[in-house]
């Protein structure tokens, strides 16, 4: 299937993503009302309703381009390898409410943190998880979550839990990535797993684990094998880019070890797998036909999206401008 | 009669391949004029021009259809010339560069054209540089054409 009519049109589409000038200027505004006046001159004004409700908005935006992207993008899948994070990321929000309520907390409930950017809709999702049918749910959610509550009965561990979803979700990423048969999309996600693996590594190395528990908060799927980033565990983290020199992601940690070396806080890491993750992608816009360009576009419209939301709550909580201008991306 | 089979063939040839990458080219072009337009309808004259350049194959191999009718006769109802098989084979030759490089030149000065489409839609401002990319493509085109000219030229008939 072609995708020179999908590619040329984002093309045109990226001529309205928002530029760093127009953040750092929203950020300088003297109040939210300022701020939300300069929105009246994006694509976000349509959703705007009032001062309060700007988060909804931002989410609006993001469903709004999601639904005209699934007009023309020839395979949809590629919709659902970005949107498939937000699913999970309801199915963790209900569990964890029922959790809650089955702990006596009747209040546990959050439907305010579910979102509609999941492929899922959230209304019949939160039905399925809680008269537990789970027959129609996609992405291996139908076994996986029978396990969760197992996992919780036996353990009452929210954060196992989310760690087997997790793995659920990666697995059900690169099956939806496998199918589309599209080289550079799989090898994105297998980077996207590797980058999560790293972040993971970093954190329980900070944790000073053990690295013979540490196999299970790995992801399998990944250019690095997850026994292989258990094993980095054991070794100081200052070698952890000459080991992995063997692959891409390797060379993150090296620019990492130049600038700040390995003690740099994690989120340096974590912004500096996210750039690479986007590098990744802008491969991509080389080619006037390549699928990853419909990736690219998502991901660079989501981080507009939280652009903005830094943007905002920095205005309207009145925090200081720089600190929140170091949070842009 | 067989030399007349052979020359029409030719023609047949020259006119048919580099039309078929004419069109192929002008839409993988206007696929992306299409994508483009659709975000900025004020993009169409940039958009047609760069669309329009791959047709220019199917044009060649239309005129090389046409010098070889003349050559035969049968423009203009003088009645055809006789052929030998080796005349009719010297035209057939004659008319295989622009059929091969003006049905492959077109394709991929369409792909040219459309990555130069994508470019204006992101700086509308480098439409110069936009148009020189594909016409680069353009300069094998008028090649194949020229030596099938020449060849035609060389070819003794009647």
């Amino acid at each position: 299937m072609s995708y020179i009519y999908a590619v040329s049109r984002l093309r045109g589409m990226e001529n309205h993503i928002l530029d760093s000038a127009f953040f750092s200027r929203l950020i300088d505004s003297a109040g939210i009302d300022e701020a939300l006046k300069a929105l009246g001159e994006t694509s976000y004004s349509q959703w705007l309703t009032g001062s309060a409700n700007f988060d909804k908005a931002i989410d609006s935006e993001i469903l709004a381009t999601c639904e005209e992207l699934e007009k023309f993008v020839p395979d949809k899948e590629l919709l659902t390898i970005f949107r498939l994070p937000y699913d999970f990321h309801n199915v963790k929000v209900l569990l964890k409410g029922l959790f809650k309520v089955r702990g006596g907390d009747t209040e546990g409930r959050r439907y305010d943190l579910l979102s509609k950017l999941g492929t899922i809709d959230t209304e019949e999702l939160t039905n399925a998880i809680e008269t537990e049918e789970y027959g129609f749910l996609p992405y291996g959610l139908t076994d996986v979550i029978p396990q969760c509550w197992q996992l919780w009965d036996s353990t009452k561990n929210a954060q196992a839990v989310e760690l087997l979803l997790d793995h659920q979700m990666f697995k059900a990423m690169l099956n939806v990535a496998e199918s589309l048969k599209m080289p550079d999309v799989i090898q994105w996600v297998k980077f996207k797993i590797d980058a999560e693996n790293l972040r993971s590594a970093v954190r329980l190395a900070r944790m000073k684990y053990d690295s013979s528990k540490a196999l299970p908060f790995f992801h399998d799927g990944g250019t690095i094998r997850a026994d292989d980033m258990a094993r980095l565990l054991n070794e100081p983290q200052e070698t952890w880019s000459r080991i992995l020199s063997y692959t891409d992601i390797g060379s993150v940690l090296g620019a990492l070890n130049e600038q700040s070396d390995m003690k740099a806080a994690l989120s340096d890491v974590s912004k500096a797998l996210d750039d690479y993750l986007m590098k990744v992608l802008e491969r991509a816009k080389y080619s006037m036909d390549s699928p990853a360009n419909v990736l690219l576009y998502l991901l660079t419209k989501e981080a507009e999206a939280r652009n903005m939301r830094v943007a905002l709550v920095c205005v309207a909580g009145g925090l200081d401008r720089e600190f929140g201008r170091r949070l842009l991306k | 009669m067989l030399g007349l089979s052979l020359a029409l063939f030719g023609a047949a040839l020259a006119a048919a391949l580099a039309g078929i990458g004419s069109a192929i080219g002008i839409g993988v072009a206007g696929g992306a004029a299409a994508g483009v337009m659709t975000e900025d309808p004020n993009k169409f004259g940039s958009c047609l021009i760069l669309q329009a350049l791959p047709g220019t194959q199917g044009i060649y191999g239309l005129l090389i259809a046409f010098f070889v009718l003349n050559k035969l006769g049968l423009l203009g109802g003088a009645g055809a010339v006789d052929l030998t098989w080796n005349q009719g084979l010297q035209i057939l030759a004659s008319c295989l560069p622009i059929a091969v490089v003006g049905w492959y030149s077109a394709i991929w000065q369409g792909k040219t054209s459309a990555a130069s489409i994508q470019m204006i839609s992101k700086k509308p401002e480098a439409m110069g540089k936009a148009i020189i990319l594909p016409a680069m493509v353009e300069t094998y085109a008028v090649l194949a054409l020229l030596t099938s000219i020449l060849m035609l030229m060389g070819v003794q008939v009647g």
